[in-house]
C-alpha cells in the first residue's frame, strides 16, 4: 500500500513499452494530429502564419554577397528588376525595358510608387548605388554585372546600363543572386560597405519586397512580417507572417508537413513521395529543376583522353533506369548539358542511349577489346541520389570490363582532389551544375571553356572552336536569340561528339505543401525560394 | 589540509590547460591535413578564381601549416575562437547560443535521470531479488543499451504521431515565441521565461525540451539506478538501520533518509560521469530532435570540414570534460577522507 504511487509508475512505464511495441507492429496509417490544442484566439494567429520547412543555415543577408541558400530569404524582402518566370522575363522592379541593337546599351524603366521598408521611395538611384555596390565589393555574384561598363540615371524613374560587350541584361537583371535592389538613401548612411554589411547581418533589411525581417537567427529560424505598403496590395488571404524554419533532417521535415507543423517542406526523401502523394494532409508539387547532374571525365588521363573511350562509357548508361530507381521518376534524362526550359535546350539533340554492344564496339576499336582496366569514380558523400548513380554505373561498366572504384567524398574534398594534377586525379567525378542566372553560357563557359588553372572544368576539357561558338552566341542572345540558339546547338553537338562529360539528368524539385496552404509555384530560376507573398490560405 | 586542497586544484587547472592544449593540437593538425579546401567553401556554391584567392589569403591559407597554427594559438589566447567557414559568424558567437542550448537540455535530462535513477535504485535495493528488482534490472540495462537515436525516434513515434500530446522537435514554437517575444538573459528559455513571467513561453518550452530530456536521461538513468540499487543493498545491512528498524522509524524515512544518505555519495560520482556522457549524447539527440545545440553544430560543420567550428566545438568539449573531472574528483575527496590527494 505505501508503494501504490511507485506501482501506479511502474504500470505507467509497461503500458508506455507495450504502446511502443504496439507502433512497431507494423501499424502505418497515420492520423492527422496536431501537438496542441490551440484556443479560438491563438488559431487565428496561427493561420496568419505559414512556415517553411528548410534544409540548410544562412550564411548572409547581403544582398551584394550572398550567393548561397539565404536567397530563400532574400527573394521575399527584396526585389529585383526583372523576374525570370517559366513564361520568360516578367517586369518586376522595372515594368519595361529596351536596348539598342546590338544590346550594349540598356534602359530600364521603374515601377512608381514603390515603397522601400524605410519608407522611402524607390528610384533611379537605389538602382545604380545597388548595382555598383555589388560591382565595387566583388564578391559572391558580382561577376554576373561584368559587362556593364557604367550606369547612367536618365530620370528619377529611368536608368540606363552602357555595357563593355553585348549581353543580356534583363536576364542578368532577373539573377536570384546579386541583382537585388536597396534602399541607398537609407544604407549608405550607415557607413561604409563592410559597416553595411554588418548591418544587414544583424537581421536587418533595406528592401522593397512584400515582406520585413523581424527577427534572424540563421541557425533556427528567419521570421519576415508583411509590409503594409507594399506596392502590389495585399488581400485577406495572403499570410501576414511566414517563417522559415532550419529543419536539416528530411524524415523530421516529412514528419512535421504532414503533421501541419509546418506548411511547405522541401527535400524530402525520395522513397517516401509515392507515400505522401496519398496523404490527404498534403499536396506535392513537382517542378523541373535547372539542375543537371554530370559526370565528367578526366580527359587529361588515360584511358580516358581517348574520345572512343569516353564515348564508350557514355553509351554504357542506361539513363531511363537512371531516372527511374535514382530519382524514383521524378526527374528526366537529359538532353546534353542544357536543362529544359532555358534557352539551349534542344529536345531533338541526337545524344546517347544505352547500348552495350556499341559501347564494346567502340572500345574494341579504341584498343580495349575486353577492357581491363579500372577508373576512380567520386561523389558528394550523403547524396543518396549521386550514391546510386554511382553503383549503377560500376555494375554498367563492369559488363565492359571496366573495373570502378568508388570513392565517396566531402564535396570540397572531390572538387580538390579535380583542382589538383590531373594525372593525380579521380577519373570520373560525379558533379551538379545550376546556373547564377538563366543562361547557357553559364553551363557551357564554366564546365567546358578552356581553362588556364581548373575551377569548374572539371573534365578539362580545351576545344578552341567549341569555345568561340559559345563565346559568340552569349553576345547574341538578346539581340539576336535565334542565331544565339544556332551557335549554342553547333557547340554543344561538338561537345556531345568530344564526350568530356556524360548527361545523366535533371531531378525535379518536389515540394510537400499542406493542405491549408493553396497559390504555390517553385520557379527554377530561383531555386528553393518560395514566394510566400503568392500564397493563399484555404 | 586547506592549503593541500587549495595547490591540488591549482595543480589540476594546470595540468588541465596542456590537456586542452594537447587536444586543439592534434584536432587542427589532424583536420587541417586532410585533403579539403576552407577556401573554397568559404566562397560559396560557383565561385571565381579571384574569390578564392582571395579568401584564401584572408584566412592564411596559402601560409605554411605550423605559421596558420600560431595564428590560431594567438587568437585563442585574446578568446577568439576564429571565423566559421560555413557560417560567417565568429564561432564564439555560434558556440554560444548552442552551447546555452545543450547545456539546458542537459541540466533538465540530468534533473530527470538523477530523480528517477535514485528511486528505481533505492525500491530495487529494498525488494532486492523481487519481480520489481528485475524489472528496474531490465529498465536500467535498456536504458544503458538501447541506442540513443532509436529510443528518441520511439518516444516521437508515441507521444508526437500517435498521441499528439507532446512536439516533434525543436526548443520552442515559432508561433509562440512570436506572439510572446522571450527577452534573453541568461539563454536558456526555462529560466529566462520563469524570470519575465513568460508562462506561454514557458509552457512551451518545457512541452519541447520532455522528450529530448528524456531520451537524454535513459543512459544515466540506468547508471545512476545500478549504483544506487548496489550501494544501497550494502547500506541496508549496517547496524544503524537495524537499529532504526528496532526502534519503529517509517519505512520511507529509513530508506530515504538515513540509508540513502550514506548511498548517495558514491553513486554521485557516476552522475558526474554521466554528465560529460550526456554532453556526447546530447550530439545524437539533438539531431533527431533538431535542438539547435553544440550537437548539431559540430555534426554539420564536421561533414563540411569547417575546422575553425570543429575547433571550437573540440574545445568547449575538453573543456567541459576536463572540468567535470575536476570536480567529481574534488567531491569525492571531500566526502571520503580515505583518498588522499
Amino acid at each position: 500500500m505505501k508503494h501504490k504511487w511507485f506501482g501506479a509508475l511502474l504500470v505507467f512505464l509497461m503500458l508506455g513499452v507495450v504502446i511502443a511495441a504496439g507502433c512497431i507492429g507494423g501499424k502505418t496509417t497515420s492520423k492527422p494530429s496536431t501537438t496542441s490544442s490551440p484556443s479560438p484566439k491563438e488559431e487565428s494567429q496561427v493561420s496568419n502564419v505559414v512556415i517553411y520547412g528548410y534544409d540548410s543555415e544562412m550564411i548572409t543577408l547581403d544582398p551584394s554577397i550572398e550567393f548561397s541558400n539565404s536567397i530563400v530569404t532574400l527573394a521575399n524582402v527584396y526585389e529585383c528588376l526583372v523576374k525570370y518566370t517559366d513564361k520568360g522575363l516578367e517586369p518586376w522592379l522595372a515594368t519595361s525595358w529596351e536596348s539598342n541593337e546590338n544590346g550594349t546599351e540598356w534602359i530600364f524603366h521603374l515601377r512608381k510608387g514603390v515603397k522601400f521598408h524605410t519608407g522611402n521611395e524607390l528610384t533611379a538611384e537605389d538602382v545604380k548605388w545597388s548595382i555598383e555596390r555589388t560591382i565595387r565589393m566583388g564578391m559572391g555574384p558580382a561577376f554576373i554585372w561584368d559587362p556593364v561598363e557604367s550606369i547612367e540615371i536618365i530620370d528619377k524613374y529611368t536608368i540606363k546600363f552602357k555595357l563593355k560587350y553585348p549581353a543580356n541584361l534583363p536576364l542578368i537583371a532577373s539573377s536570384a543572386y546579386g541583382a537585388y535592389i536597396m534602399d541607398s538613401k537609407f544604407l549608405s548612411k550607415i557607413g561604409d560597405d563592410k559597416a553595411i554589411s554588418d548591418y544587414l547581418n544583424q537581421g536587418h533589411d533595406a528592401g522593397t519586397g512584400p515582406y520585413m525581417i523581424v527577427k534572424y537567427d540563421p541557425k533556427t529560424e528567419v521570421v519576415l512580417k508583411k509590409f503594409d505598403e507594399y506596392w502590389g496590395g495585399w488581400s485577406k488571404d495572403q499570410f501576414d507572417t511566414a517563417i522559415i524554419k532550419i529543419i536539416p533532417d528530411p524524415a523530421l521535415r516529412e514528419q512535421m508537413v504532414t503533421s501541419g507543423e509546418i506548411h511547405i517542406a522541401k527535400n524530402l526523401p525520395l522513397d517516401d513521395i509515392p507515400k505522401l502523394q496519398q496523404n490527404p494532409n498534403v499536396v506535392i508539387y513537382e517542378e523541373p529543376s535547372f539542375r543537371v547532374l554530370y559526370g565528367m571525365l578526366n580527359t587529361k588521363k588515360p584511358p580516358l583522353n581517348n574520345k572512343l573511350v569516353r564515348k564508350a562509357l557514355s553509351y554504357a548508361v542506361p539513363y531511363k533506369d537512371i531516372v527511374n530507381y535514382v530519382l524514383g521518376g521524378h526527374g528526366y534524362v537529359a538532353k546534353g548539358p542544357i536543362p529544359k526550359g532555358m534557352m539551349g535546350y534542344f529536345e531533338d539533340l541526337p545524344t546517347y542511349t544505352y547500348d552495350i554492344e556499341r559501347a564494346k564496339q567502340l572500345l574494341n576499336e579504341a584498343g580495349y577489346p575486353n577492357g581491363g582496366f579500372k577508373l576512380v569514380l567520386t561523389y558528394t558523400q550523403g547524396d543518396e541520389a549521386e550514391g546510386k548513380v554511382a553503383e549503377i554505373l560500376k555494375a554498367e561498366w563492369q559488363k565492359l570490363g571496366i573495373d570502378v572504384e568508388i570513392r565517396p567524398m566531402n564535396w570540397e574534398q572531390q572538387w580538390a582532389l579535380a583542382r589538383s594534377d590531373p594525372q593525380n586525379a579521380q577519373d570520373v567525378l560525379l558533379f551538379y551544375w545550376w546556373p547564377t542566372y538563366p543562361t547557357p553560357y553559364d553551363y557551357l563557359f564554366n564546365m567546358f571553356h578552356c581553362e588556364n588553372e581548373t575551377l569548374f572544368n572539371l573534365c578539362y576539357y580545351c576545344n578552341p572552336t567549341f569555345d568561340k561558338l559559345i563565346d559568340q552566341a552569349v553576345m547574341l542572345e538578346a539581340s539576336n536569340p535565334k542565331k544565339a540558339e544556332e551557335l549554342y546547338r553547333r557547340a554543344i553537338e561538338i561537345l556531345i561528339d568530344d564526350a568530356p562529360a556524360i548527361f545523366f539528368y535533371s531531378p525535379n524539385y518536389i515540394y510537400a505543401v499542406h493542405k491549408s496552404v493553396t497559390g504555390f509555384k517553385a520557379y527554377p530560376a530561383y531555386p528553393e525560394v518560395v514566394f510566400f507573398y503568392e500564397l493563399r490560405k484555404k | 589540509m586547506a592549503r593541500k586542497f587549495w595547490e591540488y586544484i591549482v595543480y589540476r587547472l594546470i595540468l588541465s590547460i596542456f590537456v586542452i592544449l594537447g587536444v586543439v593540437t592534434i584536432v587542427f593538425f589532424v583536420s587541417r591535413v586532410i585533403p579539403s579546401d576552407p577556401a573554397a567553401l568559404w566562397v560559396g556554391a560557383h565561385p571565381t578564381k579571384e574569390a578564392i584567392e582571395k579568401a584564401r589569403e584572408e584566412l592564411h591559407l596559402n601560409e605554411p601549416i605550423i605559421k596558420q597554427y600560431i595564428y590560431y594559438l594567438s587568437s585563442l589566447l585574446h578568446g577568439d575562437l576564429g571565423t566559421s567557414i560555413r557560417t560567417h559568424n565568429p564561432v564564439a558567437q555560434d558556440l554560444k547560443s548552442a552551447f546555452t542550448a545543450t547545456f539546458e537540455l542537459i541540466l533538465v535530462s540530468e534533473f530527470i535521470a538523477i530523480i528517477i535513477g535514485t528511486i528505481l535504485g533505492v525500491y530495487s535495493a529494498v525488494k532486492k531479488d523481487s519481480w520489481l528488482d528485475n524489472l528496474t534490472r531490465i529498465v536500467a540495462i535498456s536504458g544503458v543499451s538501447l541506442p540513443t537515436f532509436w529510443f528518441g525516434m520511439i518516444l516521437q513515434l508515441i507521444f508526437f504521431k500517435y498521441l499528439g500530446i507532446l512536439p516533434l522537435a525543436g526548443r520552442v514554437d515559432s508561433v509562440v515565441i512570436l506572439e510572446h517575444p522571450l527577452k534573453v538573459i541568461t539563454g536558456f528559455y526555462l529560466l529566462d521565461s520563469l524570470i519575465t513571467g513568460n508562462l506561454p513561453v514557458f509552457i512551451d518550452a518545457l512541452r519541447h525540451i520532455i522528450l529530448p530530456a528524456i531520451t537524454l536521461a535513459m543512459y544515466p538513468i540506468g547508471l545512476i539506478t545500478r549504483q544506487v540499487r548496489s550501494m544501497m543493498i550494502e547500506v541496508l545491512q549496517e547496524n544503524y538501520i537495524r537499529t532504526a528498524w528496532a526502534y519503529g522509524i517509517p519505512p520511507r524515512k529509513i530508506y530515504f533518509k538515513y540509508a540513502l544518505k550514506n548511498a548517495i555519495a558514491p553513486a554521485l560520482i557516476t552522475v558526474g560521469l554521466s554528465f560529460a556522457y550526456t554532453l556526447i549524447g546530447a550530439f545524437l539527440v539533438e539531431l533527431i530532435f533538431n535542438w539547435p545545440g553544440l550537437g548539431r553544430y559540430a555534426a554539420y560543420s564536421i561533414l563540411s570540414m569547417d575546422y575553425p567550428a570543429i575547433l571550437g566545438v573540440t574545445i568547449i568539449a575538453a573543456v567541459a570534460y576536463v572540468f567535470i573531472n575536476l570536480i567529481v574528483d574534488l567531491i569525492q575527496v571531500y566526502l571520503d577522507p580515505r583518498i588522499e590527494l
